[in-house]
């Protein structure tokens, strides 16, 4: 692994970091003890996270590994040996033992799958006509590190690959005509940006702890990280030198702390607290209890400590619980365990208080989204007027859309064909994976040479090494994200003025658009109010433009129903055209009131002609959300237009509500 | 590579200081992150980063090294220049002009990372690294056009490779590791859909770009266009001598940058900038402090001051701040003004920080 490590030895030195003690502790702790099960490093970009992580790298303590070996074999646990090192035991071979530091391996954003779980050895098979398996990052990273930038951003299919073996300690290899297993346990740590988007909850269970970091707001300390990066950038040899002594010191501390922490034991009242601050956060399954214990007794071994105390636990609750805890009832468990940071700003209460907004991201400051908008803490409770008579309300809080959004996403997906794998014709996306099934002509070069090169020594070959047939042709199978279109429909006639109907329907709009801009998907604008319907945002992925329009966005006059469904499947076919690849969504945001038609027919009659057409395009999918208040007189009307449009129909609570999953689920069903 | 049919002169570029002042600051300081030039079509921005690539002094470079490798520092040194070291072995040194590398809208990623030697593999049967952009960037410039438009996972491969000034290839079959330090320097239209703000903090600076209103400097620009045109060996004679002064400048600017020093108090004025303007992290802060030590190697002065640190607050915060939807634009250099006008640096309850900004 030269190559690989030519590059490390001046990384900046974990000991020069300033402040963010959480993760620096974490981290350590990680370093210390395997079996606490990794860590997740959360917060805004620019907060050291990844420097950190590196940095660790340059003070783990020693391994000892079987001198040579690729899997690095413990000498000590001879029953794990890979085959190799198991076949020279057996034949009585000694075995060198050299030490080594706690391999540390990352992986990187374009990694490939043959390369990630290894595969055959290429050049082997030329050379001695067979199949020999060449190892990947996965037997680099046994006993070891595995670091995951952007853990949030990774691939689906690497992600898959990965908590598998992780579960199961063993990398299970069947492909290109190889079998091949061995040893894999690593610990996982990961770094993220939750503006970016989420984790996937199995994932994020993965991972024994968490801590979230944020920029440090005393002038002092940043003035401190300037000027350490400073003198690091000039001259980082020197700085690493300097901090050479630090540096040691750290390293002997973990160094000796790894090796006691099998002799540190943890007390009764100390278990037993770990059982109730787990019970405390309700979490999900006893994950966190062992890992609790864990961290806890990893913390006694840092501080020199036998034994693991009560006080222990509790600072091991901070890490272990962060993203575990969920509010009481279990079935709300998803939602909390995605959004933990939104609890207290969701919308079981009240969304409607704005000063208690600016107090939650008070306590708060990292603000789970990163979207909401910290200048905007004072708005007016109801709208404000405009000259023209028309109304504009604020927009109400965006509410975590916790299970809408993946749902959708799948639903959508499956409509398109399948959600990751290739856009035939186009060969964009990222290659993760070959295979056998002929379908494209996107060749897998190296997935195709590997195929032949076993067969080397048979083939006829003319002044090349590798001759290759068509049997051995292997294709690229890539994975791109499917640009979801979201067009959205808003009713801004008068009628929406009532009682904060458009506040609501406002932050309902927001939700759904912080939804969109983590998923990447294109959004676009129509606002139907007066005579006509107006393309407020043509179709863009600045979703923070259709957010600044959104809150500009007046109410007030007639409504002209039909105008605003007919301008939005314009939209979308006109935007089908340009990029036939995208999945297009309308969503139709209305009491389904009309009193403005385009023909000078029955206004009513019309929107339901648009929503027929809407129908009859298999392309569209579309959704109705009803924002008739439930009162006395309730019309209906929404829904018959759903119906019209073929459209799932949801009322306005329910993009809050849990239930509208299994909705989601039946209307898909049925299509 | 046809850079010798003569590039248009950087100092022949009618005003956009800003974009200009950016661009040289990055050819000083590599360091500074690169630079994204927002604003519309047809704002000279390629024809700027084209120049600037002729304007730069050559380097050093091993001739045996496909990336180019620097003789003078050794630690930054690929693993073949390595190996060829450790051998006692011979190499030749070449000077050449600083690459300009682009990166188009529609680059797939084997390109741009690297992959797989195939006729080396076929032939030989074995397998060899085939070097991408990244390689050829090193030590050079890369240049997006419409980074906005460019496909997700490259625009992530790309930064990465940026921040670590490391490419680290895994896949098709490869292991594979190589420097790739390279200034980025980005274009997008806004209109055309933002990036996301992970990837906006990952540039350095910003600038914003837009057409001259001014008509006679719109005259010029046509004029000197056409001049350009019409023979541009000898339009490049007509600048050739300031050409050659700003060239100087930055090489002696790299020379002094290395001594410029920052002062607590502006330090501390950095620190109450970032703070007052509610930017997420410190990288902020870490570029405002290069941005005006290399303003002040420019300026060939041996100390940062006030203005350096107005005009590094300028080009660093723009594209790192969290949303304010309302505001006017122009709010925010006001307000960097005012914090530098008020700078006490010890004010830590600043008035402005709650300051919101309210439409009707």
């Amino acid at each position: 692994m030269t190559t690989a490590t030519w590059h490390k030895k001046d990384f900046y030195p974990f000991t020069a970091i300033v402040g963010q003690e959480t993760m620096i502790k974490a981290l350590i702790l990680s370093g210390i003890a395997p079996s606490i099960g990794g860590l997740l490093i959360r917060g805004e970009k620019g907060t050291a996270k990844s420097t950190a992580v590196r940095a660790l790298a340059a003070v783990l303590p020693e391994i000892e590994v079987v001198a040579g070996c690729a899997f690095n074999c413990n000498p000590a646990a001879p029953e794990h040996f890979c085959p190799d090192c198991a076949l020279k035991a057996k034949s009585g071979i000694p075995l060198d033992v050299v030490k080594r530091p706690i391999p540390f391996v990352t992986l990187p954003l374009g990694a490939t799958e043959d390369r990630v779980i290894g595969s055959l050895d290429m050049t082997r098979a030329v050379r001695e006509g067979g199949r020999w398996f060449e190892p990947g990052l996965l037997a680099a990273v046994h006993r070891g590190i595995l670091y995951v930038d952007e853990a949030n951003l990774l691939d689906d299919s690497l992600v898959d690959i990965i908590l598998d073996s992780a579960a199961s300690g063993i990398n299970v290899v069947e492909r290109e005509g190889i079998s091949f297993r061995h040893r894999c346990e690593f610990i996982l740590v990961g770094t993220m940006n939750p503006e970016e988007g989420e984790l996937r909850p199995q994932l994020l269970d993965r991972f024994g702890m968490c801590v979230a970091v944020e920029g440090i707001r005393d002038p002092d300390l940043r003035v401190q990280v300037m000027m350490l990066k400073g003198s690091y950038d000039k001259d980082s040899q020197n700085f690493v030198a300097d901090y050479r002594d630090r540096q040691a010191e750290l390293a002997g501390r973990m160094d000796h702390a790894r090796t006691r922490l099998g002799h540190v034991t943890i007390s009764d009242e100390a278990v037993m607290r770990c059982a109730e601050l787990a019970a405390e956060a309700s979490v999900a399954g006893h994950r966190a209890d062992v890992a609790m214990a864990e961290t806890a007794r990893s913390i006694a071994a840092y501080r020199g400590a036998s034994v693991a105390t009560e006080d222990d636990v509790r600072e091991a609750a901070e890490y272990v619980l962060f993203h575990r805890r969920r509010e009481a009832p279990p079935h709300q468990a998803e939602a909390n365990d995605r959004e933990l940071d939104c609890n207290d700003r969701s919308d079981k209460n009240d969304r409607r208080a704005n000063e208690q907004r600016s107090e939650s991201r008070d306590r708060n400051p990292s603000g789970g989204h990163g979207m909401p908008d910290p200048d905007r803490s004072v708005l007016p409770e109801f709208g404000s007027e405009t000259n023209s008579g028309e109304t504009i309300f604020a927009t109400g809080d965006p509410f975590p859309l916790s299970l809408i959004p993946q749902k959708k996403d799948r639903i959508l997906r499956r409509g398109s064909g399948r959600r990751t794998v290739t856009r035939t014709p186009s060969k964009a996306g990222r290659y993760v994976f070959s295979s056998m099934e002929r379908k494209t002509d996107d060749l897998a070069f190296d997935a195709t040479l590997r195929a032949a090169a076993p067969h080397q020594s048979v083939r006829e070959k003319r002044d090349v090494a590798i001759a290759v047939e068509g049997r051995d042709i292997r294709e690229k199978r890539r994975e791109k994200r499917i640009g979801n279109f979201i067009v959205f429909v808003v009713d801004a006639s008068g009628s929406m003025g009532a009682a904060k109907r458009m506040i609501e329907t406002k932050s309902a709009i927001l939700s759904l658009l912080l939804d969109a801009y983590q998923k990447r998907d294109k959004v676009s604008m129509i606002a139907f109010k007066g005579n006509r319907a107006e393309v407020l945002l043509p179709p863009t992925n600045s979703v923070e433009r259709a957010h600044r329009l959104l809150d500009e966005l007046p109410t007030g006059g007639k409504t002209p129903l039909a105008a605003g469904i007919f301008s939005g499947c314009q939209l979308i076919r006109t935007h089908l055209r340009k990029d036939p690849h995208v999945v297009p969504l309308l969503i139709l945001i209305s009491d389904g009131k009309a009193n403005v038609g385009i023909g000078g027919g029955n206004p009513l009659a019309e929107a339901m002609a648009a929503a027929e057409e809407i129908k009859d395009d298999a392309r569209i999918r579309s959704v109705v959300v009803d924002v008739e208040k439930a009162g006395l007189i309730s019309l209906g009307l929404a829904r018959k237009l759903s119906q019209c449009m073929g459209a799932a129909y949801l009322k306005i609570e329910d993009l809050k509500a849990d239930y509208l999953f299994d909705f989601l689920k039946i209307f898909v069903k049925s299509q | 590579m046809n850079t010798q049919q003569r590039a248009y002169p950087f100092t022949a570029i009618v005003g956009q200081d800003r974009m200009k002042k950016a661009l040289i600051l990055n050819a000083i300081n590599p360091k500074l992150g690169g630079v994204l030039i927002r604003g519309e079509k047809g704002t000279a921005k390629s024809t700027a980063v084209r120049s600037l690539a002729v304007l730069l002094p050559g380097l050093d470079a091993i001739a045996e090294c496909p990336f180019g490798c620097d003789p003078a520092r050794e630690k930054r040194m690929c693993q073949e220049c390595l190996d060829r070291l450790a051998r006692g072995e011979e190499y030749s040194v070449h000077t050449r002009k600083t690459r300009l590398v682009e990166l188009p809208v529609g680059a797939t990623e084997d390109r741009v990372i690297g992959t797989l030697d195939l006729e080396h593999a076929i032939k030989k049967g074995e397998k060899k690294f085939e070097p991408g952009l990244l390689a050829a960037a090193h030590r050079g410039i890369l240049y997006v056009d419409e980074i906005n438009l460019l496909d997700d996972h490259i625009v992530d491969v790309l930064l990465d490779s940026a921040a670590m000034g490391v490419n680290s290839v895994e896949r098709e079959g490869m292991s594979y590791v190589h420097p790739a330090e390279f200034i980025l320097i980005g274009t997008m239209n806004p209109e055309e859909g933002e990036l996301r703000p992970q990837l906006l903090d990952r540039f350095g600076l910003c600038v914003h770009i837009e057409g001259i209103a001014d008509l006679e400097k719109r005259v010029e620009v046509v004029r000197r266009r056409a001049a350009y045109e019409h023979d541009p060996m000898e339009f490049y004679r007509l600048w050739e001598a300031e050409e050659r002064a700003l060239r100087e400048r930055i090489v002696y600017a790299r020379d002094i940058l290395e001594k410029v020093t920052v002062s607590d108090e502006m330090l501390y004025l950095i620190a109450q900038i970032a703070i007052d303007m509610h930017v997420d992290g410190h990288r902020a802060d870490i570029v405002m402090m290069k941005a005006t030590q290399t303003l002040a190697a420019l300026h060939g002065r041996g100390q940062v001051c006030e203005d350096d640190v107005r005009e590094a607050a300028e080009m660093a915060l723009h594209h790192r701040m969290r949303r304010k939807p309302f505001q006017k634009p122009g709010a925010d250099e006001e307000k960097i003004a005012g914090i530098v006008s008020h700078s006490h640096y010890h004010a830590h309850e600043y008035v402005n920080a709650h300051d919101h900004h309210h439409k009707y």
